[in-house]
Protein backbone atom coordinates (compact mmCIF):
# COMPACT_ATOMS: atom_id res chain seq x y z
CA UNK A 1 0.00 0.00 0.00
CA UNK A 2 1.38 3.09 -0.90
CA UNK A 3 1.13 6.48 0.98
CA UNK A 4 -1.60 7.96 -1.17
CA UNK A 5 -3.87 5.21 -0.65
CA UNK A 6 -3.02 4.98 2.63
CA UNK A 7 -3.92 8.90 3.19
CA UNK A 8 -6.99 7.97 1.08
CA UNK A 9 -7.86 5.30 3.28
CA UNK A 10 -7.20 7.50 6.22
CA UNK A 11 -9.35 10.33 4.37
CA UNK A 12 -12.47 7.66 4.01
CA UNK A 13 -11.72 5.95 7.85
CA UNK A 14 -12.39 9.26 9.65
CA UNK A 15 -15.30 10.67 6.88
CA UNK A 16 -16.66 7.62 7.80
CA UNK A 17 -16.85 8.18 11.32
CA UNK A 18 -18.45 11.49 11.09
CA UNK A 19 -21.07 10.79 8.63
CA UNK A 20 -21.69 7.47 11.14
CA UNK A 21 -21.57 9.92 13.84
CA UNK A 22 -24.03 12.51 12.06
CA UNK A 23 -26.53 9.61 12.05
CA UNK A 24 -26.27 8.23 14.91
CA UNK A 25 -26.94 11.73 16.64
CA UNK A 26 -30.17 12.50 13.68
CA UNK A 27 -31.49 8.94 14.91
CA UNK A 28 -31.79 9.89 18.30
CA UNK A 29 -34.30 12.55 17.11
CA UNK A 30 -36.49 10.06 15.79
CA UNK A 31 -36.67 8.92 19.37
CA UNK A 32 -39.15 11.94 20.10
CA UNK A 33 -41.90 9.87 18.73
CA UNK A 34 -42.25 6.30 19.92
CA UNK A 35 -40.96 4.07 17.43
CA UNK A 36 -44.32 2.13 17.63
CA UNK A 37 -46.58 5.47 17.03
CA UNK A 38 -44.59 5.63 13.64
CA UNK A 39 -45.21 1.98 12.50
CA UNK A 40 -48.66 2.15 13.52
CA UNK A 41 -50.55 3.22 10.12
CA UNK A 42 -53.29 4.80 12.06
CA UNK A 43 -51.51 7.14 14.25
CA UNK A 44 -48.78 7.85 11.14
CA UNK A 45 -52.47 9.23 9.38
CA UNK A 46 -53.54 11.10 12.04
CA UNK A 47 -50.28 12.68 12.55
CA UNK A 48 -50.02 13.68 8.76
CA UNK A 49 -53.59 15.10 8.85
CA UNK A 50 -54.31 16.99 11.83
CA UNK A 51 -57.64 15.54 13.32
CA UNK A 52 -59.05 18.24 15.48
CA UNK A 53 -58.37 21.01 18.14
CA UNK A 54 -55.50 20.24 20.33
CA UNK A 55 -56.61 18.55 23.79
CA UNK A 56 -55.98 19.98 26.99
CA UNK A 57 -55.27 17.06 28.13
CA UNK A 58 -54.49 16.14 32.27
CA UNK A 59 -52.63 13.56 31.36
CA UNK A 60 -48.97 13.95 30.10
CA UNK A 61 -48.18 13.46 25.99
CA UNK A 62 -46.01 10.65 26.90
CA UNK A 63 -45.00 8.37 29.61
CA UNK A 64 -43.66 9.95 33.13
CA UNK A 65 -39.91 7.75 32.70
CA UNK A 66 -40.06 8.89 29.05
CA UNK A 67 -40.34 12.37 29.22
CA UNK A 68 -37.46 12.71 32.31
CA UNK A 69 -35.42 11.28 29.82
CA UNK A 70 -36.37 12.39 26.51
CA UNK A 71 -37.74 15.48 26.73
CA UNK A 72 -35.82 18.10 24.96
CA UNK A 73 -35.89 15.68 21.75
CA UNK A 74 -39.52 15.73 21.99
CA UNK A 75 -39.46 19.38 21.77
CA UNK A 76 -36.64 19.77 19.52
CA UNK A 77 -38.71 17.70 17.21
CA UNK A 78 -41.83 19.44 17.91
CA UNK A 79 -39.93 22.80 17.17
CA UNK A 80 -38.72 21.36 14.01
CA UNK A 81 -42.19 20.36 12.64
CA UNK A 82 -43.87 23.28 13.83
CA UNK A 83 -42.13 26.00 13.17
CA UNK A 84 -40.31 24.43 9.64
CA UNK A 85 -42.88 22.29 8.08
CA UNK A 86 -46.29 23.68 9.76
CA UNK A 87 -47.10 20.56 11.45
CA UNK A 88 -48.54 21.62 14.77
CA UNK A 89 -50.38 18.58 15.87
CA UNK A 90 -48.75 15.60 18.00
CA UNK A 91 -50.82 12.89 18.47
CA UNK A 92 -49.50 9.87 21.29
CA UNK A 93 -49.93 6.51 21.15
CA UNK A 94 -53.38 6.61 22.63
CA UNK A 95 -54.36 8.45 19.97
CA UNK A 96 -54.60 12.10 21.96
CA UNK A 97 -53.66 15.03 20.09
CA UNK A 98 -51.85 17.96 21.41
CA UNK A 99 -50.47 21.17 19.96
CA UNK A 100 -47.05 21.04 19.64
CA UNK A 101 -45.81 23.77 21.78
CA UNK A 102 -43.97 24.61 24.89
CA UNK A 103 -47.44 26.06 26.02
CA UNK A 104 -48.77 22.77 25.90
CA UNK A 105 -45.87 21.49 28.49
CA UNK A 106 -46.48 24.50 30.37
CA UNK A 107 -49.84 24.41 30.62
CA UNK A 108 -49.60 21.82 33.63
CA UNK A 109 -45.72 22.30 34.13
CA UNK A 110 -45.89 26.05 34.23
CA UNK A 111 -48.09 26.21 37.52
CA UNK A 112 -44.67 25.53 38.86
CA UNK A 113 -42.02 28.20 38.38
CA UNK A 114 -39.13 26.20 39.15
CA UNK A 115 -40.70 23.18 37.25
CA UNK A 116 -37.57 23.20 34.51
CA UNK A 117 -34.88 24.94 36.28
CA UNK A 118 -35.07 22.32 39.36
CA UNK A 119 -33.39 19.42 37.56
CA UNK A 120 -31.51 21.50 34.91
CA UNK A 121 -29.96 23.33 37.75
CA UNK A 122 -29.31 19.95 39.65
CA UNK A 123 -27.65 18.26 36.83
CA UNK A 124 -26.13 21.62 35.40
CA UNK A 125 -27.59 21.91 31.97
CA UNK A 126 -28.27 24.91 30.67
CA UNK A 127 -30.63 24.50 27.98
CA UNK A 128 -31.42 27.36 25.23
CA UNK A 129 -35.36 27.27 25.24
CA UNK A 130 -35.21 29.97 27.28
CA UNK A 131 -32.77 32.02 24.64
CA UNK A 132 -36.32 33.14 22.55
CA UNK A 133 -39.32 31.88 24.95
CA UNK A 134 -40.61 33.00 28.35
CA UNK A 135 -39.32 30.89 30.75
CA UNK A 136 -41.79 29.91 33.40
CA UNK A 137 -40.13 31.99 36.25
CA UNK A 138 -40.67 34.83 33.94
CA UNK A 139 -44.12 34.61 33.33
CA UNK A 140 -46.48 36.52 36.17
CA UNK A 141 -48.06 33.78 37.83
CA UNK B 1 -6.09 -11.94 14.29
CA UNK B 2 -5.94 -13.44 17.59
CA UNK B 3 -4.58 -10.70 19.29
CA UNK B 4 -7.25 -8.47 18.05
CA UNK B 5 -10.12 -10.88 18.70
CA UNK B 6 -9.24 -11.53 22.15
CA UNK B 7 -9.49 -7.98 23.91
CA UNK B 8 -12.37 -7.30 21.39
CA UNK B 9 -14.17 -10.27 23.60
CA UNK B 10 -13.11 -9.76 26.25
CA UNK B 11 -14.11 -6.05 26.00
CA UNK B 12 -17.95 -7.38 24.81
CA UNK B 13 -17.86 -9.77 27.91
CA UNK B 14 -16.83 -6.97 30.25
CA UNK B 15 -19.78 -4.97 28.87
CA UNK B 16 -22.33 -7.83 29.42
CA UNK B 17 -21.43 -8.29 33.31
CA UNK B 18 -23.27 -5.19 34.48
CA UNK B 19 -25.87 -6.17 32.22
CA UNK B 20 -26.25 -9.58 33.34
CA UNK B 21 -25.98 -7.95 36.56
CA UNK B 22 -28.25 -5.32 36.66
CA UNK B 23 -31.01 -7.15 34.70
CA UNK B 24 -30.95 -10.50 36.28
CA UNK B 25 -29.07 -10.43 39.65
CA UNK B 26 -30.65 -6.67 40.95
CA UNK B 27 -26.94 -5.92 42.14
CA UNK B 28 -27.67 -2.03 41.78
CA UNK B 29 -25.34 -1.47 44.64
CA UNK B 30 -22.90 -3.67 43.98
CA UNK B 31 -21.72 -2.05 40.32
CA UNK B 32 -23.08 1.89 41.73
CA UNK B 33 -21.07 2.09 44.87
CA UNK B 34 -18.99 -0.80 45.64
CA UNK B 35 -17.19 -1.24 42.13
CA UNK B 36 -16.09 2.42 41.79
CA UNK B 37 -14.78 2.43 45.29
CA UNK B 38 -12.86 -0.72 44.76
CA UNK B 39 -11.65 0.36 41.08
CA UNK B 40 -10.91 4.33 42.36
CA UNK B 41 -8.92 2.59 45.68
CA UNK B 42 -6.77 0.34 42.76
CA UNK B 43 -6.01 3.04 41.12
CA UNK B 44 -4.99 5.25 43.80
CA UNK B 45 -3.27 2.85 45.87
CA UNK B 46 -1.60 0.93 42.36
CA UNK B 47 -0.16 4.18 41.12
CA UNK B 48 1.39 5.42 44.46
CA UNK B 49 3.13 1.97 44.74
CA UNK B 50 3.98 2.09 40.97
CA UNK B 51 5.21 6.31 41.24
CA UNK B 52 6.90 5.23 45.33
CA UNK B 53 9.01 2.68 43.28
CA UNK B 54 9.76 3.90 40.42
CA UNK B 55 11.13 7.33 42.50
CA UNK B 56 12.96 4.88 44.41
CA UNK B 57 14.73 4.11 41.85
CA UNK B 58 18.22 5.45 41.77
CA UNK B 59 19.19 6.65 38.58
CA UNK B 60 23.14 5.84 38.20
CA UNK B 61 24.02 8.25 35.04
CA UNK B 62 22.99 11.35 33.77
CA UNK B 63 21.20 9.84 30.77
CA UNK B 64 19.18 12.69 29.18
CA UNK B 65 18.22 12.27 25.38
CA UNK B 66 19.29 14.93 23.40
CA UNK B 67 18.73 16.06 20.10
CA UNK B 68 20.26 19.68 20.04
CA UNK B 69 23.10 21.56 21.15
CA UNK B 70 23.99 21.76 24.71
CA UNK B 71 25.05 24.70 26.56
CA UNK B 72 29.02 25.09 25.85
CA UNK B 73 30.73 27.88 24.83
CA UNK B 74 29.22 31.51 24.92
CA UNK B 75 29.47 31.91 21.18
CA UNK B 76 27.79 28.65 20.20
CA UNK B 77 23.79 28.80 19.96
CA UNK B 78 22.49 26.39 22.47
CA UNK B 79 19.36 24.75 21.83
CA UNK B 80 17.79 24.68 25.50
CA UNK B 81 14.52 22.80 24.89
CA UNK B 82 16.21 20.20 23.16
CA UNK B 83 19.22 19.84 25.83
CA UNK B 84 17.97 21.26 28.64
CA UNK B 85 21.19 22.53 30.70
CA UNK B 86 18.98 23.15 33.98
CA UNK B 87 16.56 21.80 35.67
CA UNK B 88 13.70 24.29 34.48
CA UNK B 89 14.23 23.61 30.83
CA UNK B 90 14.55 20.16 31.81
CA UNK B 91 10.77 20.55 33.45
CA UNK B 92 9.79 22.39 30.28
CA UNK B 93 10.85 19.66 27.96
CA UNK B 94 8.95 17.30 30.30
CA UNK B 95 6.17 19.68 29.88
CA UNK B 96 5.68 19.91 26.38
CA UNK B 97 6.05 16.07 25.68
CA UNK B 98 3.08 15.78 28.17
CA UNK B 99 1.01 18.87 26.06
CA UNK B 100 2.29 18.11 22.65
CA UNK B 101 3.79 15.10 22.34
CA UNK B 102 7.03 16.66 21.01
CA UNK B 103 8.56 13.38 20.21
CA UNK B 104 5.47 12.16 18.37
CA UNK B 105 6.20 14.86 15.98
CA UNK B 106 9.73 13.20 14.83
CA UNK B 107 7.52 10.05 14.42
CA UNK B 108 8.78 8.33 11.20
CA UNK B 109 8.07 5.38 9.16
CA UNK B 110 9.63 2.93 6.50
CA UNK B 111 8.19 1.54 3.94
CA UNK B 112 9.58 -0.35 0.87
CA UNK B 113 8.89 2.61 -1.74
CA UNK B 114 8.49 0.75 -4.92
CA UNK B 115 11.48 -1.21 -4.29
CA UNK B 116 14.12 -3.35 -2.72
CA UNK B 117 15.16 0.43 -0.91
CA UNK B 118 13.80 1.60 2.67
CA UNK B 119 12.72 4.46 2.54
CA UNK B 120 12.04 6.53 5.26
CA UNK B 121 9.57 9.55 5.75
CA UNK B 122 7.66 11.71 8.26
CA UNK B 123 4.24 9.90 9.64
CA UNK B 124 2.84 12.83 12.04
CA UNK B 125 -0.70 11.45 11.64
CA UNK B 126 0.12 9.44 14.70
CA UNK B 127 1.00 12.47 16.39
CA UNK B 128 -2.33 14.14 15.20
CA UNK B 129 -4.47 11.13 16.18
CA UNK B 130 -3.10 10.90 19.29
CA UNK B 131 -3.09 14.37 20.30
CA UNK B 132 -6.47 14.66 19.26
CA UNK B 133 -7.25 11.40 21.26
CA UNK B 134 -5.69 12.11 24.06
CA UNK B 135 -6.61 15.90 24.13
CA UNK B 136 -11.03 15.21 23.72
CA UNK B 137 -10.39 12.41 26.16
CA UNK B 138 -9.24 14.94 28.69
CA UNK B 139 -11.70 17.24 28.06
CA UNK B 140 -14.74 14.47 27.86
CA UNK B 141 -13.05 13.49 31.59
CA UNK B 142 -13.31 17.60 32.69
CA UNK B 143 -16.72 18.22 31.00
CA UNK B 144 -17.98 15.05 33.33
CA UNK B 145 -17.50 17.25 36.63
CA UNK B 146 -20.72 18.57 35.87
CA UNK B 147 -21.99 15.36 37.43
CA UNK B 148 -20.03 15.49 40.72
CA UNK B 149 -20.01 18.93 41.61
CA UNK B 150 -23.42 21.18 42.54
CA UNK B 151 -21.87 24.17 40.73
CA UNK B 152 -19.88 24.11 38.50
CA UNK B 153 -16.49 26.42 38.41
CA UNK B 154 -16.15 29.04 35.75
CA UNK B 155 -13.46 27.30 33.68
CA UNK B 156 -15.15 24.14 33.31
CA UNK B 157 -17.98 26.17 32.33
CA UNK B 158 -16.05 27.78 29.65
CA UNK B 159 -14.33 24.64 28.68
CA UNK B 160 -18.38 23.05 28.13
CA UNK B 161 -19.48 26.51 26.41
CA UNK B 162 -16.83 26.24 24.00
CA UNK B 163 -17.45 22.70 23.29
CA UNK B 164 -21.00 22.74 22.54
CA UNK B 165 -20.33 26.01 20.07
CA UNK B 166 -21.17 24.72 17.14
CA UNK B 167 -25.03 24.60 18.89
CA UNK B 168 -26.31 21.63 16.85
CA UNK B 169 -28.85 18.79 18.17
CA UNK B 170 -30.52 18.61 21.56
CA UNK B 171 -28.86 17.87 23.97
CA UNK B 172 -26.21 19.98 22.29
CA UNK B 173 -23.41 18.16 20.47
CA UNK B 174 -20.08 18.27 21.78
CA UNK B 175 -17.19 18.45 18.97
CA UNK B 176 -14.62 16.32 21.36
CA UNK B 177 -17.74 13.87 21.38
CA UNK B 178 -16.63 13.27 17.81
CA UNK B 179 -13.07 13.84 17.91
CA UNK B 180 -12.67 11.09 19.82
CA UNK B 181 -14.37 8.60 18.08
CA UNK B 182 -12.45 9.67 15.02
CA UNK B 183 -9.16 9.56 16.93
CA UNK B 184 -9.81 6.19 18.22
CA UNK B 185 -11.16 4.79 15.06
CA UNK B 186 -7.82 6.10 13.35
CA UNK B 187 -5.39 4.30 16.39
CA UNK B 188 -7.09 1.07 15.53
CA UNK B 189 -6.77 1.32 11.94
CA UNK B 190 -3.64 2.33 11.85
CA UNK B 191 -2.77 -0.77 13.54
CA UNK B 192 -4.74 -2.67 11.42
CA UNK B 193 -3.63 -1.58 7.78
CA UNK B 194 0.09 -1.67 8.20
CA UNK B 195 1.66 -5.38 8.50
CA UNK B 196 4.75 -4.07 10.81
CA UNK B 197 1.70 -2.66 12.98
CA UNK B 198 0.28 -5.99 12.92
CA UNK B 199 3.24 -7.41 14.30
CA UNK B 200 4.23 -5.05 16.58
CA UNK B 201 0.75 -4.70 18.03
CA UNK B 202 0.02 -6.78 20.94
CA UNK B 203 -3.97 -7.68 22.15
CA UNK B 204 -2.65 -4.74 25.05
CA UNK B 205 -2.07 -2.24 22.53
CA UNK B 206 -5.67 -3.26 21.63
CA UNK B 207 -7.58 -3.89 24.47
CA UNK B 208 -7.43 -0.08 25.99
CA UNK B 209 -8.26 1.23 22.46
CA UNK B 210 -11.59 -1.27 22.64
CA UNK B 211 -12.24 -0.62 25.89
CA UNK B 212 -12.16 3.68 25.17
CA UNK B 213 -13.91 2.77 21.70
CA UNK B 214 -16.76 1.01 23.74
CA UNK B 215 -17.22 3.78 27.01
CA UNK B 216 -17.12 7.01 24.27
CA UNK B 217 -19.38 5.28 22.26
CA UNK B 218 -21.85 3.80 24.83
CA UNK B 219 -21.63 7.93 26.81
CA UNK B 220 -22.13 9.38 23.47
CA UNK B 221 -25.19 6.52 22.89
CA UNK B 222 -26.91 7.73 26.40
CA UNK B 223 -26.33 11.50 25.47
CA UNK B 224 -27.93 11.71 21.65
CA UNK B 225 -29.82 8.27 21.03
CA UNK B 226 -31.01 5.57 24.15
CA UNK B 227 -31.23 7.96 26.89
CA UNK B 228 -31.17 8.10 30.60
CA UNK B 229 -32.50 9.54 32.90
CA UNK B 230 -30.28 12.38 34.16
CA UNK B 231 -30.99 12.84 38.03
CA UNK B 232 -30.19 9.59 39.60
CA UNK B 233 -27.19 9.39 37.62
CA UNK B 234 -26.28 12.83 39.15
CA UNK B 235 -27.11 11.85 42.34
CA UNK B 236 -24.96 8.98 42.75
CA UNK B 237 -22.32 10.76 41.14
CA UNK B 238 -22.89 13.63 44.25
CA UNK B 239 -22.49 10.85 46.40
CA UNK B 240 -19.53 9.23 44.99
CA UNK B 241 -17.83 12.33 45.28
CA UNK B 242 -18.79 13.23 49.00
CA UNK B 243 -18.07 9.31 49.72
CA UNK B 244 -21.50 8.43 50.32
CA UNK B 245 -22.90 4.81 50.63
CA UNK B 246 -26.55 5.47 49.40
CA UNK B 247 -28.06 3.23 47.59
CA UNK B 248 -28.71 4.51 44.08
CA UNK B 249 -32.26 4.79 42.44
CA UNK B 250 -32.93 2.76 39.01
CA UNK B 251 -30.81 3.76 36.51
CA UNK B 252 -30.34 2.40 32.82
CA UNK B 253 -28.35 -0.84 32.49
CA UNK B 254 -26.59 1.33 29.86
CA UNK B 255 -25.19 4.12 32.20
CA UNK B 256 -24.05 0.53 34.82
CA UNK B 257 -22.58 -1.00 31.53
CA UNK B 258 -20.46 2.63 30.75
CA UNK B 259 -19.90 3.05 34.84
CA UNK B 260 -18.05 -0.66 35.00
CA UNK B 261 -16.37 -0.03 31.76
CA UNK B 262 -14.71 2.86 33.08
CA UNK B 263 -14.42 1.14 36.61
CA UNK B 264 -12.37 -1.44 34.67
CA UNK B 265 -10.39 1.37 32.91
CA UNK B 266 -9.53 2.61 36.13
CA UNK B 267 -8.37 -0.37 37.78
CA UNK B 268 -6.71 -1.23 35.00
CA UNK B 269 -4.60 1.88 34.30
CA UNK B 270 -1.76 1.11 37.03
CA UNK B 271 -0.90 -2.32 35.37
CA UNK B 272 -0.80 -1.95 32.04
CA UNK B 273 0.63 0.58 29.39
CA UNK B 274 -1.55 3.58 30.50
CA UNK B 275 0.61 4.10 33.81
CA UNK B 276 2.52 6.40 31.21
CA UNK B 277 0.27 8.78 32.58
CA UNK B 278 2.32 8.70 35.53
CA UNK B 279 5.67 7.48 33.93
CA UNK B 280 6.36 10.17 31.83
CA UNK B 281 7.45 12.25 34.65
CA UNK B 282 9.81 10.05 35.98
CA UNK B 283 11.66 8.89 32.83
CA UNK B 284 15.31 9.34 33.50
CA UNK B 285 16.02 10.11 29.18
CA UNK B 286 13.53 12.99 30.18
CA UNK B 287 13.77 14.46 33.34
CA UNK B 288 17.12 15.13 34.04
CA UNK B 289 19.26 18.02 32.60
CA UNK B 290 22.17 17.84 30.64
CA UNK B 291 24.63 19.30 32.50
CA UNK B 292 27.31 16.08 33.22
CA UNK B 293 29.89 18.52 31.72
CA UNK B 294 29.01 21.24 34.58
CA UNK B 295 27.79 19.45 37.82
CA UNK B 296 28.99 15.82 38.49
CA UNK B 297 26.19 13.30 38.80
CA UNK B 298 26.82 11.14 41.85
CA UNK B 299 25.82 7.16 41.56
CA UNK B 300 23.60 6.59 44.60
CA UNK B 301 25.22 3.18 43.92
CA UNK B 302 28.70 3.88 45.03
CA UNK B 303 29.58 2.31 48.19
CA UNK B 304 30.20 3.89 51.03
CA UNK B 305 34.22 3.63 50.73
CA UNK B 306 36.14 4.26 54.19
CA UNK B 307 39.31 6.01 53.34
CA UNK B 308 42.34 6.03 55.70
CA UNK B 309 44.84 8.61 55.49
CA UNK B 310 48.45 8.28 55.80
CA UNK B 311 48.50 10.58 58.76
CA UNK B 312 45.68 8.02 60.76
CA UNK B 313 48.36 4.94 59.49
CA UNK B 314 51.12 6.43 60.35
CA UNK B 315 49.32 7.67 63.91
CA UNK B 316 48.46 4.03 64.17
CA UNK B 317 52.32 2.97 63.86
CA UNK B 318 54.58 6.36 65.03
CA UNK B 319 56.30 3.93 67.46
CA UNK B 320 56.71 1.30 65.79
CA UNK B 321 58.55 3.03 62.82
CA UNK B 322 60.51 4.74 64.71
CA UNK B 323 61.97 2.10 66.37
CA UNK B 324 62.61 0.47 62.91
CA UNK B 325 64.59 3.21 61.70
CA UNK B 326 61.71 4.69 59.41
CA UNK B 327 61.22 8.53 58.84
CA UNK B 328 58.04 9.71 60.04
CA UNK B 329 56.47 13.13 59.29
CA UNK B 330 55.32 14.09 62.32
CA UNK B 331 57.35 13.54 65.88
Amino acid sequence: MNKFSQFLVALAAGLSVFVAAWFFIHAGHRGSVPAHAEVSPAVAAATVKPGGAPVDSAKCILPTDYMRAHHMQVLDKWRKDSVRKGNRTFVNPEGAHFDKSLNTCLGCHGSNPMFCFMCHEYANVKPTCWNCHLSPMEVSQ
Amino acid sequence: MKKVLKPLIAVIVLALIPWVGITYGKLDYLFAIVIPYAAAAILVLGMLFRLVDWIRRPVPFNIPTTCGQEQSLDWIKTNPLECPSNPFMAAMRVLSEVFLFRSLFRNTRAELYGGPKLVYGSYKWLWLGGLAFHWSMLIIVIRHARFFLDTLPLPIELLETADRFLDVTVPAFYITDAIALAAITFLVLRRLSDEKMRILSLSTDYFPLFLFGAIAVIGISMRYVTKVNVMPVKALAITLAHFGFDAPEPIGVLFYIHLFLVCVLLAYIPFSKLVHMGGIFLSPTRNLPNNSRAKRHKNPWNPDIKFRTYAEYEDEFREKMKKAGLPVEKQ
